[in-house]
């Protein structure tokens, strides 16, 4: 469903990407791991054009994001990069929900600005949302009044309000105290078992075991391995791998 | 937003109205720009010729006649001198109006039509018509018995109006004042109904002429002035009764053998007109007296302050966005907008403005200047302001409203602007009272707004600590409730809420 074909990716001189490969089916669940600086997130972030990329094909479904290295790109460009974005939604490390909407507005701006649901509609597939992730007591508060596993799992909610094809998780735990990250993984988990298409960054190593068809380990720009969970975990093929992972599972 | 869009258009309404209602004052200051000028720009056509402003026979570099020495008098009781300026005598009215000269002074009969366009001060001279015939005539005695002869007469004269209400008369019309005369020594006119000045000098000497009946049509010149130079009309009225009560204006007339007993009635008319008050009365007048002059002004100030940050939020809105986020060249040329008005003074901006594109053809009005000189200035400070603001969005917002399919416009309308507005909006308000001392500038280009207002009033009456206590007292009451009501908004809308 997600096509990646020699991906080039440059940040200025800096060649980060030197000809990324990689295929992902319709309901796989795949998880990044690696080093910080791999290049996890700029990876999920060439999938739905948030970065540009200058060599290459990403398509997703059969909507296809060539190479863009432009600075200002063409009208036909934009609205390609928005096609893919209708289809893959994304959730970040830093919730960014809109400061000045409430959980309910934050939910409902893109369905009904975008995708033009009347609010009627909106609001009602917002709820049901917000019961999936058990907090529809909070419709009407504002982000600051929400905890920050409370904020990410509104963050998901508003992404899966689009009712996107895929979902991009990068790193969604990274910024929560220790105490929230369960129940943020466990609506993650949810998801995938509903059969979301899933692409997950994360250093939860445990929960990579837990929910991947497939772990991508990232170094220094390059895929350095793919494998089922217990590939990667239990008997890596990389020194490099077997390094990070050393590190990562003490 | 959409209530902010709300007041804004309502405030724009109000202002649009205001501009209607408030007739666009020309100025009071154009007794303070003599007095720093140093002279009195008269306006007046030597053409028009003796006895009123011509060139000296003897020495032809030199003016002289009734109305320079007149003038002259005037000026000095006004501390300047004085100096002609020279305009063709049918546009002399337009070309006051225009602000080519402070007053005109040229024979000009106080009609009700002039009345409707210009100030009159009091009349400094009563000019009846006075019929002149050939010396041989016998057939006209008085007006009556003009019917079916060719009569001259000056174009736009009163003597005119008279004719040709009389009608049946062949009127001809000149534009100066030798040629019909002459024509009618000639014997190409059979009568010629003028001024008496105009009779005196050039009919009276003639040996070929008479005088024939009584002078009829008694009106009054007068010192035409600018709408809305209350001030300059009356110093010079009172200047014209301390003229008439020190002998000084009858000495001229007899100079110039004008002098009659028609003229003791100046004295009448100069007693009875009330619209006028003396220094002295207005020291002891009582201070409530300056409130509707203050309140007006305070009016003005508000109207323009209001409507030009109206201006400078929504065009400093505009150029943000060009700047940040359109293609060369416009986002060039916003930039450029930002950095020329923010680095050049707002005063030589009104300057260009008001007196510099009338050169190509654009005439403003003071308040629509002002309007648009105060409103152009402060959309560069609001765009550097709006500007620090989207700086201060942090980047996820606009990367999580493009995740969701946004596009970067829909996402600069609800997700970048509503928050970059919340965080200028200190800024802005501190700008907004800014803007209500700054509009006092406006009144280099004629507007007279609440600070104007003071100096005039305190200039005249000397009044300065009451009247300064007073407008200071004003300045606070309209920047106050401000600071009030933006300390609200600031605490409904900020960015998170608690
Ligand atoms: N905007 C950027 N400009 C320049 N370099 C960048 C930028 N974003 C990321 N990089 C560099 O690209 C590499 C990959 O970064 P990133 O994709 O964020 O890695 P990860 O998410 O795995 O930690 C890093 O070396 C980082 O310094
Ligand atoms: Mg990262």
């Amino acid at each position: 469903m997600i096509k990646v074909k020699n991906l080039h990716k440059y940040y200025g001189d800096y060649h980060l990407f030197k000809g990324i490969n990689l295929n992902i089916q319709k309901g796989e669940v795949v998880v990044f791991i690696g080093p910080s600086g791999s290049g996890k997130s700029t990876f999920l972030r060439c999938i739905n054009g948030l970065e540009y990329f200058q060599e290459g094909e990403i398509a997703v479904n059969d909507i296809e994001l060539h190479s863009i290295n432009r600075l200002r790109p063409s009208k036909e460009d934009l609205e390609t990069i928005r096609k893919v974005r209708l289809k893959v939604g994304m959730v970040f490390q830093q919730f960014n929900l809109f400061p000045h909407m409430t959980v309910m507005e934050n939910i409902i701006e893109a369905p009904t600005r975008v995708l033009n649901i009347n609010k009627s509609e909106a609001v009602e597939n917002a709820l049901s949302l917000l019961r999936r992730i058990n907090i529809e007591k909070k419709a009407n508060s504002y982000p600051d009044e929400l905890s920050g596993g409370e904020q990410q799992r509104v963050a998901i909610a508003r992404a899966l309000a689009m009712k996107p094809a895929a979902m991009l998780f990068d790193e969604p735990t990274s910024s929560l105290d220790p105490e929230m990250v369960g129940e943020v993984l466990s609506v993650i988990k949810d998801l995938v078992e509903e059969g979301m298409t899933t692409l997950i960054a994360t250093h939860e190593m445990g929960f990579a075991k837990e929910v991947a068809d497939r772990v991508v380990v990232f170094d220094k720009g390059d895929i350095i391995e793919i494998g089922t969970p217990e590939e990667i975990f239990t008997s890596p093929k990389t020194e490099r791998t077997k390094t990070f992972l050393s590190r990562v599972l003490k | 937003m959409k209530k902010f869009l709300k007041i804004f258009s309502f405030i724009i309404c109000l202002s649009a109205l205001f501009y209607w209602i408030i007739p666009s004052q020309s100025n009071s200051s154009t007794i303070e720009k003599i007095k720093k000028r140093g002279y009195l720009l008269w306006g007046s056509d030597t053409e028009g010729g003796a006895p009123y402003v011509f060139p000296d026979p003897k020495d032809p570099s030199k003016l002289i006649g009734f109305e320079v020495d007149l003038s002259e008098a005037i000026a000095r009781e006004l501390g300047v001198k004085a100096k002609q300026a020279q305009n063709a005598w049918d546009s002399l009215i337009p070309a006051l109006k225009r602000g080519d000269f402070d007053i005109v002074m040229n024979g000009i009969e106080i009609t009700p039509q002039r009345q409707a366009e210009v100030l009159f001060s009091l009349p400094y001279y009563i000019y009846t018509e006075q019929l002149v015939v050939r010396k041989e005539e016998t057939e006209i005695k008085n007006i009556n018995d003009l019917k079916g002869k060719k009569v001259g007469t000056l174009s736009g004269a009163v003597a005119q109006d008279i004719l040709t209400n009389l009608g049946g008369v062949d009127v001809r019309i000149y534009s100066g004042q030798v040629e019909p005369y002459e024509d009618l020594a000639l014997g190409r006119l059979d009568a010629v109904l003028l001024d008496l000045p105009i009779a005196a000098y050039y009919a009276k000497p003639n040996p070929k002429l008479k005088y024939t009946g009584n002078p009829v049509g008694e009106g009054f010149y007068g010192i035409a002035i600018r709408k809305g130079d209350d001030e300059l009309k009356k110093k010079i009225d009172e200047i014209l009764i301390k003229l008439l009560k020190s002998g000084e204006i009858k000495k001229i007339y007899e100079k110039w053998d004008m002098w009659n007993e028609t003229q003791e009635k100046l004295f009448k008319v100069a007693k009875k007109s009330k619209d006028y008050v003396t220094l002295e009365e207005t020291k002891k007048a009582p201070i409530y007296t300056f409130f509707p002059n203050l309140l007006k002004g305070a009016g003005i100030t508000i109207l323009i302050s209001v409507s030009s940050m109206a201006l400078a939020i929504v065009l400093g809105l505009i150029i943000t966005i060009l700047r940040l986020y359109s293609r060369p060249p416009f986002s060039t040329a916003a930039t450029a907008y930002i950095e020329i008005y923010r680095g050049t003074p707002l005063l030589i901006q009104l300057y260009i403005l008001y007196y510099g594109l009338p050169n190509i053809g654009i005439s403003l009005s003071p308040l629509l200047a002002a309007f648009i000189g105060l409103g152009m200035n402060y959309a560069a400070y609001e765009a550097e302001l709006y500007r620090a603001g989207i700086n201060a969005v942090p980047k996820g917002q606009m990367e999580a409203a493009l995740s969701l399919g946004m596009t970067q416009s829909l996402a600069i309308k609800r997700i970048i602007m509503p928050q970059a507005v919340r965080i200028a909006l200190p800024g802005v308000t501190n700008d907004f009272i800014a803007l209500f001392k700054d509009s006092s500038l406006v009144s280099v280009i004629a507007m007279v707004e609440l600070t104007k207002t003071y100096s005039i009033l305190a200039a005249t009456t000397l009044r300065f600590f009451e009247l300064g206590l007073i407008v200071a007292f004003l300045y606070f009451a309209m920047s106050y409730p401000l600071s009030l009501l933006a300390r609200k908004l600031e605490e409904r809308l900020r960015v998170s809420k608690k």
